[in-house]
Parts: C-alpha cells; structure tokens; sequence
C-alpha cells in the first residue's frame, strides 16, 4: 500500500488506480500517517519545514527514525572526533559548497560538499542535525595540485606574454 | 627514529626510472604475470595510440581524447578533454603544455605526478609487486581486441586493489578498474574507441587550440615550482610501499604564499601531503571525504594545516597525516 501511496504522491498513478490510493489513503489511521510522512519527507528534502504541514505527533517520530535515507552519504563517526562528512545535495542548505574537478578529464562536476558536523548526532534527520560552520576547504585545489589537472583556478594572472611553442 | 634525507638521495624515485627498458612493446606475450604487468606499462610509453577513453571515478564522469606517438624513443602525446571546460595538454616526456582557450593561457609545467590513462605506473613492475601480488587472469573481448586481464591485490589495506586489461597484441591497457576496501569498484578507465598504431599522424599529437587564440599569455611557473624544493617536512612513517617521489612549493588559489607538497608513491598509487600555515579563521577540527579512488584528509596541528589527498583508503591518509613532522 505505501508504494501506491508513493506512486500517488509522484503522480504516477491513474484514473482507478489512482482513485483507489485515494480512497486507502483516508481510510485508516496508519495510512494517513504514511501518508504525512512522505509528504513531510519531500518537505524536508526540498529543503522546507515540514511543520507546516498538521501533522499527527507521531509523524515527527517516524520522520526521526526515517529521515537518514535522505542523507545517504552521511558517515557514522566514532565519537568525540569532530570530523567533516560528505553530505548529500539534500542537506546542502547549511555549509559552503566546494567545486570537485572531474579526475583526469578535468570537469567541474556539481558535487561534494564539505559539511563540519558533530558526531554524536551523526544519525538523525537533516532537517535537526547541527551543522558547525567552518570556512569550505576546496578538496578541488589540492586534487588539482595533485593531478596537475588544467583548471581555470590555476590560470592566475601572469605578466610573462612570451609565446609558448609546444612541438 | 628519524632518518636523514638527501634531496636527491636513494630513497626516492626520479620519473627517470620508469623510463626503463624501451623495449618488448611488440615482443610476444610473456607467460609470467610480473611480464604482463611490465610489458603493459612499457606499452604506454613506447607505442602509438590514439582513442577517446571514458573515466568514471565516484559520482564523476568524464571523457577524454588521447593521441600517443612514440617517435625516436620520444612521446608525443594530445590530451582533450571532451566534457566541461575545453582544455588540452601536449605533453612532449615530461614537458607539459596546458592550453586553456577560454583563458587565452598556456601553462607549462612539467609531469610530476600527472596520471594520463593508460599510462598509469609510477615505478618499474618488480617494485610494484612489493605492494601488490600480481596475477593473470581471464582473457576477454573489449573495444573488437583480445585483452588478458592483470589482477593487482594489495598485500595490505593501505592501498586499493586494481584490475588492468592488457591489450594482448601490443601490451596497452585497454580498461583498467579499482575497486574499495569492500570489492566494490571505485574508479574505471575504458577506451571507448581506440586505434592501435604504428600509424598515428604527427599532426593529431600538436595542439589544435594554439591557432585559435592570437594572443597566448604563458605561465612558466608550475614549471619552475615542479623543479622541486627541500620544503623542511617529512613524513615519518610512511605506509610499506611508499616512497617519495618528489617534493615542492605549489602555488594555489587565495593563497598568498605556496604550499608544501610531499608526494609519495608505491607504483600505481599515489599521495600528496600538504603543508600550509593555519591561517584565520584557523580550523580547529579533522576533515575528511571520499569519493571513488580519491581521498581527501586534513588535520590542523599546531600553526599548520596538514592535507592529505591521494588514491589511497582513508585510514591510509590519516595514518601519513598523523605522521607529519619537521625533518630534522
């Protein structure tokens, strides 16, 4: 049921189909809740507060336990390290985003993201979790300087005109 | 217990030592798995090649022309990117030429640690099979050749296991995969196309760029700062395997003075570690990320910050990060 629920919600369901979810999503306790609960999790993953929503106490509850999925690169840390985790784009919202240069070829890819968090909370939901603010390091630079990937980062302003020959 | 370093002492690896035996590219195919791996490596260099290859290392994708000519023991060789930022290198040895059009700039610098598919290997075979135990495994069909598949397993988990396909005509590394601590695989190199010589143009490994833009501005000092500097810093104990490669001052964006690199190698995988000042707002905590093969560690100890990037597991980069000290 909560896979229609689902399909409902992304509007991949239709005309009886559809019909059908609808009249389950209404029709008990538990499936209302589940119902709350994906749309407080798309809420939570488009960056909003789910609290708007009138929700049943419980769905908090729920939206504890379920809500890591929506940081699935978040790591679990052994304790009393502070560490920077890759975090994924959903949970973007609080840190300084760094460019990450596609290896050898070189392309800037929209990625990683370096988050500064501490671990005791290293497993709860993004829309709770305590993001430290730390100035973004730029995992980029050093891979570029590690590589000696061309990158228009390194094209520093230079004084020296002098044509180059490559044969 | 500290050891004395000279710069140009005996512990390191000049690139030199790769450029060993020039020959056996077209020699039959050897029945051992350290003549595979030493013929494949030999193949990159000595033969002619062009093609495009696709690497795919974590969540990034990207595509790549490559033209190689070996003339008169010479390499020439035309790298272009095909994804994102035009940009081409030629590269002639060693001697880098990186043409980015879109900035009208040539950098030169010169190879130091520069991996370009399918020349992967930073040390001779029997040096790589200290870190590595090295094994043939099955033959398979790709891109319309026969290429037999070399097995790397690392003798320990301070490095990642690899794969290589070799070309069985020629030796070349045709495809060659990575794979994480838990057999997962991490990073591929494939050609995507490929056209084995001996017939490759000369004109396909010289720039095309260079005639579209006028006026080049040039900047020669990645080449100069690749010469190479005693930077005062070492890495006490160094993961088994590894040895230095070199070791300099880069220049990098926003900072007002150049870092110090440290790299370090066993062969196929490679680490360079950072030394910079701890400048304000000083980091006061470990940070760390992984994606694919790359591994990115930095730690702040006292008024430094010490980064550790390179191909290597994260235990590995803490392990050389925690390890960082003034040579004495």
């Amino acid at each position: 049921m909560t896979q229609e629920i689902s399909a409902l919600m992304d509007g991949e369901l239709e005309g009886r189909e559809a019909e059908a979810a609808l009249s389950a999503c209404c029709g008990d306790e538990d499936r209302k809740r589940t119902w709350y609960l994906y749309h407080a999790i798309g809420e939570a993953m488009r960056g909003q507060a789910p609290a708007r929503l009138a929700m049943p106490a419980n769905v908090f509850e729920k939206l504890r336990q379920q809500a890591t999925v929506v940081a699935p690169r978040m790591r679990l840390r052994p304790a009393a390290v502070t560490r920077v985790a890759l975090a994924a784009a959903a949970s973007v919202a609080t840190v300084g985003v760094v460019g990450w240069l596609g290896s050898q070829g070189g392309n800037p890819a929209p990625v990683p993201v370096v988050a500064s968090k501490t671990t005791d909370q290293a497993i709860q939901p993004v829309s709770s979790t305590t993001i430290v603010p730390a100035p973004a390091l730029s995992v980029q630079e050093y891979l570029v300087a590690h590589r000696q990937i061309p990158s228009p980062d390194l094209y520093r302003p230079v004084t020296n005109t002098a044509p180059a020959v490559a044969r | 217990m500290r050891k004395r370093r000279v710069l140009a002492g005996g512990r390191r690896w000049l690139p030199a030592l790769v450029l060993g035996a020039a020959c056996g590219a077209y020699a039959a195919p050897p029945s051992d798995a350290l003549g595979w791996l030493q013929r494949a490596m030999d193949a990159a260099r000595d033969s002619s090649y062009a093609g495009v290859f696709v690497h795919t290392n974590g969540d990034r994708i990207s595509t790549v022309r490559v033209t190689h000519l070996n003339s008169n023991g010479d390499e020439h060789e035309r790298i272009e990117a095909l994804d994102g930022p035009r940009y081409e290198i030629v590269r002639r040895n060693d001697e880098m030429f990186c043409y980015y059009p879109d900035a009208k700039t040539i950098r030169l610098d010169r190879r130091v640690n520069a991996r370009f598919f399918p020349s992967l290997f930073r040390a001779p075979a029997a040096v790589i099979a200290q870190s590595y135990d090295v094994k043939l495994g099955s033959l398979e069909h790709v891109l319309g050749y026969e290429c037999r598949w070399i097995v790397l397993e690392p003798r320990d988990s301070e490095r990642f296991a690899q794969r290589l396909c070799s070309e069985t005509g020629t030796g070349l590394v045709v495809r060659e995969k990575t794979f994480g601590l838990h057999g997962q695989m991490i990073e591929q190199y494939t050609f995507a196309d490929l056209k084995l010589g001996p017939h490759i143009p000369r004109r396909d490994v010289k720039s095309i760029f260079e005639a579209r833009v006028k006026q080049w501005i040039t900047d020669a000092k990645p080449r100069e700062e690749a010469k190479g500097v005693d930077t005062g810093w070492e890495v006490e104990k160094l993961p088994a395997g590894f040895r230095e490669v070199t070791e300099l001052r880069r220049t990098l964006p926003g900072r007002p003075h150049p870092v110090s690199q440290l790299i370090f190698s066993d062969g196929l995988a490679s680490l360079s570690v950072f030394v910079e000042p701890n400048a304000a707002p000083t980091r006061t905590t470990e940070s760390s990320s992984e994606d694919g093969t790359t591994t990115f560690f930095a730690r702040p100890m006292g008024d430094e910050l010490v980064t550790v990037l390179g191909e290597v597991p994260l235990a590995t980069a803490e392990e050389v990060a925690a390890s960082v000290g003034h040579r004495p």
